[in-house]
Formats: C-alpha cells, sequence, structure tokens
C-alpha cells in the first residue's frame, strides 16, 4: 500500500512535508549531484539580504557533545541584485517548491528584497527569517518583538499573494503572542524554530570555538525545544507550522506532526547525510503501516493526551 | 570541475602506523578513478549524527580502486572512523575542492609538508611526471609521529625536519625551506607547495613574501556541508574584500590570495 505523502498548507499542495532549513541547502544547486528532488515538498534557500553581505570571521561552525552543531555564518550572501543576475537560473523550480528566505535589517529592507524578488517567475514564495541570531541588527531584534513582527508581515502581505512562512526565534518563553502577531498579518506559515544561541570554549587555549564568540546551536539537542515550540504554536494559531530543529530520521518527523506540524524542514542533516530525505519518508511509511495510517495528514496535530 | 560523488566505500586495509596515525586504504572505484591530487573526500564517521558532521580528509595516492587516507586520532569523529576493520563500509562523498594546479613549466617544487599535511603532496608526487623536479620537505614532531611508510620516505628522498632533532633537520619546517631554497641556483625559481599545521604555514607565507617566491598552500578548517552551501569554511581574502571557501574555493590557493591572520587555522 502506498502512504499518501500529500499535504495541503493554505490552499498550496505540497507532494510531501519535507523542506529544506533555510542556510543548509544555498540557493538549491550545489547538492544537484548528490540529492534527488523527488522527496521534497520544497526546498527553502539561504536568506537574502538588499545589500550583500560578508559573513562572519571565521570559525564559523563547531560541534557540541551528543550531536549537536553551532554555526555562525552571519547570512553571508551576495545581496538580491547579484541573486537576480547571476544565480536565478540556479534555483530548482522544475524540480520542486522553492522558497526564497529574506533577511532584512529594517522593515523597509525585508520589503525592498521582496519586491525585487517578484520578479522571478516560478517560485511558491517566501520565508521570512526574523530570527537570526548570528546578526547585530534585524534578526531576532525583530523576531522577538510582536509589533515589529506584525508590520513585517503585513507589509510584506501588501505586495504578494504567494506563500509567505515567518521563521520565528525559540528564545522567547510565550510563543502565542509572536504567533498570533505573524498569522494575524496575513503569514501563511510559521517556521519554528530558529536555532539557539549556544557557544562552546576550549579550556586549553581559554578561546571560544566560533570567531563570533556566540552562534546558532542546531542539530540532535534541539529537538525537544523545538517540539515544544511547534505544539505551543499549533495551539495557538490555525495556520500550518513548518517545524526545523534536530530532524535526522523519521520518527522525529512523526513527532513533530504528532505535535502539530505540516512541513518538516531539514537542516545540518543535509551536511553529514545528503541523502536523507528519501530515506526519512521511508522511515514515516514504515510507521504508517504499524500504526494503519495512510495518510501523513492524518497524523498532523494527533497528539494524545498524557 | 566533476560534481561530487557519494560513494560507500570498502576498508581494504587499516593500520596505525605510528600511535593515534592511522593509514587506511578504502576501496572506492569511482571517486578513486576521477581524483586529482588535492581535492578531499568528505567522511562520514557517526551513523547516529554523534558527532554530527562529517570530516574532510584529503585523498592519498590512489591505487587501481583504492585511495589513501591518513589521519591522526583527535577527537571522537576520528576515533570512530579509526575503529573501522577491513571489510567495513565508509559512507564517502567526493572528490571534493580543487586539484593542486602546477603550471606546467621546468622550474623546481618544493613540497613543504607537515605532519599529515604530507598527505596531498603524496598524490601529487604520484600524479606528477618523474622528470618535473621535486624536492619534498616533511616535519614532524619526533620519530613517532612519521605519516608515510619507510619506502615512500626513501622512494621520495625526503628531507625531514623534526621539533626534538630526533630525524634530519633539527628545527622546524620553514628553516629547512630557507635552507633548502638558500643552496638552489638563485635562478631557479622554486614553487612553494605547502600543507600542514597552522604556524608551519603562516610562516611559510611571510618567509616566501618576504623572499618574493611564489607559493601554493592547503588549507584544513572547520566544514560543514564540504559542497559549498552552508559556507561554514570561509578563509579572509587577503585584499580584505571577503572570503574564499576552503571546501568550494579551495583548499588549495595562491598563499598571496588568502590572510593566515590569528583565527583563522585551526
Amino acid at each position: 500500500m502506498n502512504i499518501d505523502h500529500n499535504i495541503t498548507m493554505n490552499g498550496m499542495e505540497f507532494r510531501t512535508p519535507l523542506l529544506t532549513g533555510s542556510g543548509t541547502f544555498g540557493y538549491g544547486d550545489e547538492f544537484l549531484s548528490l540529492i534527488d528532488y523527488d522527496p521534497f515538498g520544497g526546498v527553502v534557500t539561504k536568506s537574502l539580504s538588499v545589500k550583500p553581505r560578508k559573513g562572519n570571521p571565521p570559525p564559523r561552525i563547531c560541534e557540541t557533545p551528543g550531536g549537536g552543531v553551532i554555526n555562525s555564518i552571519g547570512l553571508a550572501n551576495p545581496g538580491v541584485d547579484v541573486f537576480l543576475e547571476e544565480k536565478r537560473h540556479v534555483l530548482p523550480i522544475d524540480k520542486t517548491r522553492v522558497f526564497l528566505s529574506i533577511f532584512g535589517e529594517t522593515v523597509e529592507e525585508f520589503v525592498t528584497v521582496l519586491t525585487k524578488l517578484e520578479d522571478i517567475e516560478g517560485i511558491s514564495g517566501y520565508e521570512l527569517n526574523l530570527s537570526c541570531p548570528n546578526v547585530k541588527q534585524g534578526g531576532i531584534a525583530i523576531g522577538g518583538d510582536a509589533g515589529a513582527i506584525a508590520q513585517t508581515v503585513r507589509e510584506c502581505r501588501a505586495i504578494t499573494d504567494k506563500f509567505i512562512a515567518v521563521k520565528l526565534t525559540p528564545h522567547h518563553t510565550q510563543v502565542a503572542p509572536l504567533a498570533e502577531a505573524a498569522a494575524k498579518n496575513g503569514a501563511s506559515a510559521l517556521t519554528m524554530i530558529n536555532t539557539l544561541v549556544g557557544m562552546m570554549i576550549d579550556v586549553e587555549s581559554r578561546k571560544p570555538l566560533l570567531g563570533t564568540v556566540t552562534g546558532g546551536y542546531s542539530g540532535l539537542p534541539l529537538k525537544p525545544v523545538a517540539l515544544a515550540k511547534v505544539w505551543q504554536a499549533s495551539k495557538a494559531v490555525d495556520i500550518p507550522i513548518w517545524a526545523s530543529g534536530g530532524i535526522v530520521n523519521g520518527t522525529d518527523c512523526i513527532e513533530f506532526l504528532l505535535a502539530g506540524a505540516s512541513g518538516l524542514q531539514l537542516g545540518s542533516v543535509l551536511f553529514t547525510d545528503p541523502y536523507s530525505p528519501g530515506r526519512i519518508l521511508k522511515e514515516m511509511d514504515q510507521y504508517c503501516l504499524r500504526h494503519g495510517v495512510i495518510s501523513f495528514r492524518e497524523l498532523i496535530g494527533a497528539l494524545e493526551k498524557p | 570541475m566533476i560534481p561530487p560523488i557519494a560513494e560507500i566505500g570498502r576498508v581494504k586495509r587499516a593500520e596505525e602506523i605510528s600511535p593515534g596515525l592511522w593509514d587506511m586504504a578504502i576501496a572506492a572505484p569511482r571517486i578513486s578513478t576521477v581524483t586529482q591530487a588535492g581535492q578531499f573526500a568528505h567522511v562520514r564517521v557517526s551513523e547516529d549524527f554523534n558527532p554530527f558532521l562529517r570530516r574532510p580528509l584529503s585523498i592519498g595516492p590512489i591505487s587501481g580502486d583504492d585511495l589513501r587516507l591518513i589521519f591522526h586520532v583527535r577527537g571522537e569523529g576520528t576515533r570512530l572512523l579509526a575503529a573501522k576493520r577491513p571489510g567495513d563500509a565508509v559512507d564517502l562523498i567526493g572528490p571534493l575542492g580543487h586539484k593542486i594546479d602546477v603550471p606546467a613549466a621546468n622550474n623546481p617544487l618544493i613540497f613543504l609538508t607537515g605532519g599529515i599535511g604530507v598527505v596531498p603532496l603524496l598524490t601529487l608526487d604520484t600524479q606528477l611526471p618523474t622528470s618535473r623536479k621535486r624536492i619534498f620537505i616533511l616535519g614532524v614532531r619526533s620519530t613517532r609521529t612519521i605519516p608515510v611508510t619507510l619506502e615512500e620516505a626513501v622512494e621520495r628522498k625526503i628531507l625531514w625536519a623534526s621539533d626534538d632533532g630526533s630525524l634530519g633537520f633539527h628545527g622546524n619546517t620553514v628553516q629547512l625551506l630557507q635552507k633548502v631554497i638558500d643552496e638552489l641556483d638563485p635562478n631557479a625559481k622554486p614553487l612553494v607547495i605547502a600543507c600542514g599545521p597552522g604556524p608551519m604555514l603562516k610562516g611559510m607565507k611571510q618567509f616566501c613574501e618576504k623572499r618574493s617566491i611564489p607559493a601554493l598552500v592547503s588549507l584544513e578548517v572547520p566544514m560543514g556541508c564540504g559542497v559549498g552551501a552552508c559556507q561554514s569554511c570561509a578563509v579572509p581574502k587577503s585584499d580584505g574584500s571577503g572570503y574564499y571557501l576552503v571546501c568550494k574555493d579551495g583548499p588549495v590557493f595562491d598563499a598571496k590570495d588568502v590572510s593566515l591572520e590569528p583565527g583563522v587555522l585551526p
């Protein structure tokens, strides 16, 4: 029996719930020879900003015990104009849905980038990165303020009918006000969560392992945090949730669906296992077969009471 | 450049050649047949993502279908890799990065290597015409940490430098490099190709710039995806205009193009 992988989110059909996490997949071309796009419902690109960003001083990545990774890339990107000139053609729009991630230091910058990207034919929408921990302005500064989230989403919604996912930070005990601010102002979905702020120290040299001292913590240890935020957000709003945080296998995905997610972002896992999307779908299918589930849709929010 | 290939290799030989120093032959025919000296393999060390990331390792000399990996056990990842035995599977992505581009000319090459930094130059040595003159310098801490076989050392007429004086030149490789260059014909126009620990590379860059000697340098830094997507493996451009990615733009660079300021190399 074939399990039905199809998910409809806010009127948009996705052939599977699997997506890429922004920043882990470039603009979709780097992994071309290694990755099968069929298991993906869509890909989310690396964030684009108005001006080029060189990114942060190295080292930009380190590992933590227990299967964690901390990165400090600093949203390195060529800027929206160079992207449109040189990179737009690499987007895998003939293979899967493409969502362009946007970053701005101000609301105006989000609007400027989105306006320029509206020229690209064939993309499905955007993800607004309102939560990067590795930049001094914008990022968490906007994403921690319900008023700023509301304004950013409202102004972006005013210029596009396309899908808009809003990526939120885990650094707030109260998820609901931020989630509601996005949902009420036209967000099509929420992405929960961006990385946690973390750091590591080499005690021998007494130096931090990252050039910026702190960075964004991802990998296995993030999953319980992400699960809780996804669950809380799904209680607070009616729009679909894209889960992001520590997904490496089918069980992780089932957990996130049960907690209320509709989309499942694969992030750091792609570095280590670029073939994980196909494997993960198979593992999810096996779970469904064992439990008499015929469609992934049945699992969304199907968490039982304790 | 050939797009990266995903291949499950099989360990054919695993040998601890010095304490904590492993020499492994892995049958990986698809990657082996297209690998050029200087390129690396991104090696998965843990099935259960703990540690999470792959390890970028220089591809050593190719022999038929087999490639060689020579590595130090430095942490959990390399410990897991060293635990593999003949017949075990090794998940590889490769060959990644650019080859060492040696201009076709007659000027002598000086391979300046330290520790396991010798690996890409061993590979280059097997791929260069025998007529091309090269001088092979290898620095080690002591006789207890020798990353090549006796045969390889003899065949290549390796000039040794050791920190403790137990082998060859007593001192560091850059001091030996200076001695070697001073003994060359003043019109020889050597090209230095270096791979090894950070302090050695910094010293080499300084020396070569002072003496206007062209040099290539192969870099190793913490890395994520290995294919240019995550941008973790950044090294500053020396003109301050931004960063190169070691995985995609390197790992081999013209030494004058990259800044090796503190913090860049581990």
